[in-house]
């Protein structure tokens, strides 16, 4: 997987919520997985045109505590739809595990980021070195990307893939029943 | 050096000594799960080619979340769970009927104990905290654990809430765990164990040790635990006949912050949407009016719970135009209730009782409101939906609170009814 995103930016503020803005509650509680169904209602809670708009390879551009509340993963699946990669301030453990488990390109601690982009600008990030550039500013910056089996996974596809390389190994091992 | 609770708990079930920050993959001894995620977990199996689970006799489904199916299609799904919990030989299945809340009956039941490690699906199995028990939820991963036995977790730190002082008259639990989790602050907590001790614990009881530990997953913290003491011991006795080891943290073990807490500070508590760290004093908001209210959840459903909205309900009518849902969170709290006639008070004020679960914190599921309605509850959360529509309001608070709420008809101090 390449790990170099280049797109507009989409900014949003503080506490975006998991369920509501990121994501309808209801496709939690019906525990709906599938990308083609949760994608079209990707970030509607605060933008209703937002799965119009937004590209394969941008990037979201948001403030402290993105992704808070209950974590459900529908909100990330959605991201996973779409494509998008995560630069963040900083996301509740909860749902920077379920961007990992979405296959969600994500730096999860970028404190003072939002001040570094505007919707609109032209971003080009590289999630494995942590280099975030703003092409419309000609600014950089750099943050900590995550460890390399995070990133292993995520190159995966995610969850998904890497339990299914998991369980293949255990079964070669002999330990499942 | 000393260790954590959480880290001499992880590291028995790691097999080796293990420190904050490490990853680590903990065999539990207990893994918990809920009504319809039962039907994604055995999809997402059979997807990846198991048929068996690894551990069927560590598994506890409850049907709390919905336990009274409320459409044709949840009756089919109720089916299929049935089938899938027979088809893979779990024989601990508390269905409609039989134990009720899953983050509270396996402590009741003695299934869980002191000093044990369970992974969960749901967020809310912090409640085993309240005896000492890590509880640490996966959400989706949980299926991982039951194909292959465990998976990955960064051991968390922890921070450490030494409780001192008194409760004011007419401020419960549940005001502090509310007016705490504010205080303490996501950016402090966050992927962190809460660990409650401190010489005021000595009178807090074990349910309302589940409700200090419920609160704190709600800003992000990975799990919530609370020493073990003579409350626990005392609590445990008839219910466990096993031995069971208590976990607690050494004095000099490293600890990501020590806090001290006065319980005198806190006044009755309201969290204001569309968070549950949003709190402010109950007299900021009283004079709110209300259409709806509900005493219930995983945060608010123990017997202390009820006799608390009963302190208020008594003799007392709920107002007209709204109406008052309660939920006891166990068959043993509902049964207790019923002994000590606590149910005939709710009923007796206009209250309606609903099956023991989650109740209408569940997603609304059973119980939604209508689109523009206020709700007060002790429900977990108040994000915007938690209840049905986007645009109800949800405010939260003690069942003291909500139950004088729903006799005025507005959001009142409780202690106006004391």
């Amino acid at each position: 997987m390449d790990f170099l995103y280049e797109g507009n930016c989409w900014r949003f503020g503080e506490n975006v919520g998991i369920d509501g803005d990121m994501m309808p509650l209801e496709f939690a509680l019906t525990r709906e997985l599938d990308p083609a169904v949760l994608g079209p209602h990707f970030m509607t809670g605060l933008d209703p045109d937002f799965p119009s708009k937004v590209a394969r390879g941008d990037i979201i551009v948001a403030g402290r505590r993105f992704a808070q509340g209950n974590p459900h993963i529908q909100g990330l699946i959605g991201a996973a739809a779409h494509g998008v990669g995560l630069v963040v301030e900083s996301i509740p453990r909860g749902s920077f595990r379920n961007a990992v488990n979405a296959g969600v390109p994500i730096l999860p601690s970028c404190p003072g980021v939002t001040e570094m982009a505007e919707t609109g600008d032209r971003l080009r990030v590289d999630f494995r070195t942590g280099l975030f550039q703003n092409l419309t500013r000609g600014t950089e910056a750099r943050f900590e990307p995550l460890p390399d089996s995070l990133l292993e996974t995520i190159a995966l596809g995610g969850w998904k893939p890497a339990i299914a390389r998991r369980i293949a190994r255990m079964r070669a091992e002999g330990a499942l029943p | 050096m000393g260790a954590t609770a959480t880290e001499k708990i992880l590291s028995r079930a790691t097999g080796r000594p293990v420190r904050a920050g490490e990853i680590v993959y903990p065999d539990p001894d207990l893994v918990t799960v809920h009504d319809w995620y039962v039907v994604n977990f055995d999809k997402a199996l059979s997807d990846l080619g198991i048929k068996r689970l690894l551990h069927p006799e560590k598994v506890v489904i409850s049907t709390d979340h919905e336990p009274v199916a409320v459409s044709v299609h949840a009756a089919e799904r109720q089916r299929k769970v049935r089938e899938i919990v027979a088809r893979h030989g779990i024989t601990r299945f508390f269905d409609a009927g039989k134990g009720g809340l899953g983050h509270i009956f396996p402590m009741e039941l003695g299934i869980v104990a002191p000093g044990m490690f369970v992974f969960a699906y749901d967020i809310h199995v912090t409640n085993f905290g309240a005896i000492g028990c890590l509880g640490i939820p996966l959400v989706t991963e949980i299926s991982e654990v039951l194909a292959c036995g465990n998976a990955w977790i960064r051991v968390p730190e922890t921070v450490r809430v030494e409780l001192t002082g008194r409760l004011q008259p007419g401020v419960s639990v549940r005001d502090v765990a509310q007016r705490m989790i504010a205080d303490l602050g996501p950016e402090l907590v966050d992927y962190s164990v809460v660990e409650f001790a401190g010489p005021a614990l000595a009178a807090i009881d074990v349910d309302r040790r589940m409700t200090l530990c419920n609160t704190p997953i709600e800003i992000g913290a990975k799990s919530a635990l609370v020493e073990v003491d003579e409350v626990t011991r005392a609590w445990f006795d008839g219910r466990l006949d096993r031995p069971w080891e208590a976990q607690n943290s050494d004095a000099d073990a490293t600890f990501k912050a020590v806090l001290p807490y006065d319980l005198g500070l806190a006044e009755p508590q309201v969290a204001a949407p569309p968070t549950p760290d949003n709190v402010m004093g109950v007299t900021e908001l009283a004079g709110r009016r209300i259409d709806y209210a509900f005493i219930g959840s995983c945060a608010s459903s123990s017997i202390a719970d009820m006799r608390d909205a009963a302190r208020i309900l008594k003799g007392r009518k709920v107002a007209d135009g709204v109406r008052l849902f309660v939920t006891p969170g166990t068959h043993e709290v509902a049964r207790r209730a019923a002994a000590e006639g606590l149910i005939e008070t709710f009923f007796a004020a206009g209250a309606a009782v609903t099956a023991p679960g989650c109740g209408p914190c569940a997603g609304g599921r059973i119980g939604a409101i209508a689109s523009g309605e206020v709700s007060i509850n002790t429900g977990t959360r108040n994000d915007y939906g938690r209840l049905g529509p986007r645009d109800a309001e949800i405010y939260l608070g003690s069942p003291l609170t909500v139950a004088a709420s729903a006799v005025a008809g507005r959001i009142t101090d409780p202690r106006e009814m004391l």
